[in-house]
């Protein structure tokens, strides 16, 4: 957890990024961030471990909040909420 | 009284009455050149050609190696079953497009910001799939060309199954497109009598292969690259400041680099236009004023690449004329 967040938020979409290499992950992310309200959470997985770098840098910099990362080695899910004014 | 076209025995495109049966007839080569034209109001030297690469049939000096890359990827069975997938600002992405669109391949374009409507809406026109990348795209390693990265990634994910990647910055075939056409092409049109061949940093296939076929033939021929400012707004040049380095450049057969602003390659654009009735891109503004800059090119006869029309960058000219050439 990057946050001690004691009501859990559901996911408002899930974004399979499976099998794909970043900057991949990162472009789909944000294509999918792009259709959602601020503070809908979004469930990222992916299988590219370059993702446990990417994704958290890729949230702080577009203003969004990392939720939660869960790293189950072979698969790494995200969960993202919109920040605001992206 | 109705005109009849005699038949023909033989499909055959017929470069003489310019009747082609056959779109990719009209490609490039020794035998049917893009034009070498006089430039003879615009700049301060008389002895000036520009080599109009926009009199190709998808637009540009990109139709060169899109040819070579797309026969090489057939000959190798990489399209087998793949879709084509292609980092570019422009040019490349379109003369791929039409060659998918012929070949019924499936083509996707990533593209980086700031790329003119006009040719993300040629892409799309032609059936590719667009999809706009910033630059900086990786949050991590900022790799500056994020188009090729996603382009990179796109093909190596699905374990390789789905995509492949034409790679115009790395693939070779890029660099022999030039070698076996825009270079002999230039020597005989010139007659051998050329002293400076001057084109832009970009996939560098141009400077690479034609630089090398023009230095076999003669060692003595200057080759001059054109590399804009980091921050350029000139599409299809490359800053190294800014850009990773493809592996087409060979710098071995580059004389000298000079460096140009986009306002002095606006100026010269718009010259060019308004003194000489060509209606070049950018690029080529930029490569004719460093020519025009230049005060050590020899007495033989200079050529520089003009690598596209003003027809694609409306929106960008658009902006920078303002209200001028409206009535006020």
């Amino acid at each position: 957890m990057t946050r001690d967040d004691t009501i859990q938020k559901e996911p408002t979409e899930t974004l399979d990024t499976s099998g794909m290499l970043c900057p991949l992950p990162v472009y789909k992310a944000g294509l999918a961030l792009k259709g959602l309200e601020q503070g809908d959470v979004l469930r990222l997985v992916c299988t590219d471990p370059g993702s446990l770098a990417d994704i958290p840098a890729f949230a702080r910099q577009g203003g969004h909040v990392l939720l939660e990362v869960d790293d189950q080695g072979s698969t790494q899910t995200f969960l993202i909420e919109k920040g605001p004014g992206s | 009284m109705t005109a009849t076209i005699p038949p023909r025995s033989l499909p055959v495109s017929d470069h003489a009455v310019r009747r082609f049966e056959d779109i990719r007839d009209l490609l490039p080569d020794v035998n049917n050149p893009t034009p070498l034209v006089r430039v003879r109001n615009s700049l301060v030297v008389d002895n000036v050609y520009l080599k109009l690469e926009w009199l190709n049939p998808f637009g540009s000096i990109k139709d060169r190696a899109a040819q070579y890359l797309v026969q090489g990827m057939i000959e190798r069975g990489a399209l087998d079953n793949r879709e084509l997938v292609e980092a570019s600002s422009g040019n490349t992405a379109i003369a791929l497009a039409a060659m998918g669109a012929i070949n019924d391949t499936k083509v996707t374009i990533t593209i980086p910001d700031g790329v003119p409507e006009e040719t993300k809406t040629i892409l799309r026109m032609l059936g590719a799939e667009v999809w706009e990348t910033p630059d900086e795209l990786c949050p991590v390693d900022h790799p500056k060309d994020g188009a090729i990265a996603l382009a990179r990634s796109l093909a190596a994910s699905e374990g390789g199954t789905r995509y492949v990647m034409a790679d115009q910055y790395e693939n070779p075939d890029n660099v022999k497109a030039h070698f076996e056409t825009t270079g002999p092409e230039i020597w005989s049109q010139t007659e051998g009598q050329i002293s400076a061949f001057f084109a832009g940093f970009g996939t560098c296939g141009t400077l690479t292969g034609t630089g090398r076929y023009l230095k076999e033939q003669n060692p003595d021929i200057r080759v001059i690259a054109i590399e804009p400012y980091a921050g350029h707004r000139l599409p299809g040049l490359k800053s190294f400041a800014e850009a990773n380095e493809p592996g087409n450049l060979d710098r071995s057969v580059i004389d000298e680099v000079v460096k140009v602003h986009d306002d002095d390659a606006y100026a010269m654009t718009l010259r060019l236009h308004r003194r000489d009735g060509l209606m070049v891109g950018l690029s080529t503004g930029a490569i004719a004023h460093a020519i025009d800059q230049h005060d050590s090119l020899g007495d033989g006869l200079i050529v520089g690449v003009s690598p596209d029309a003003s027809t694609k960058y409306t929106s960008y000219f658009t902006e920078r004329l303002g209200s001028e050439g409206l009535p006020s």
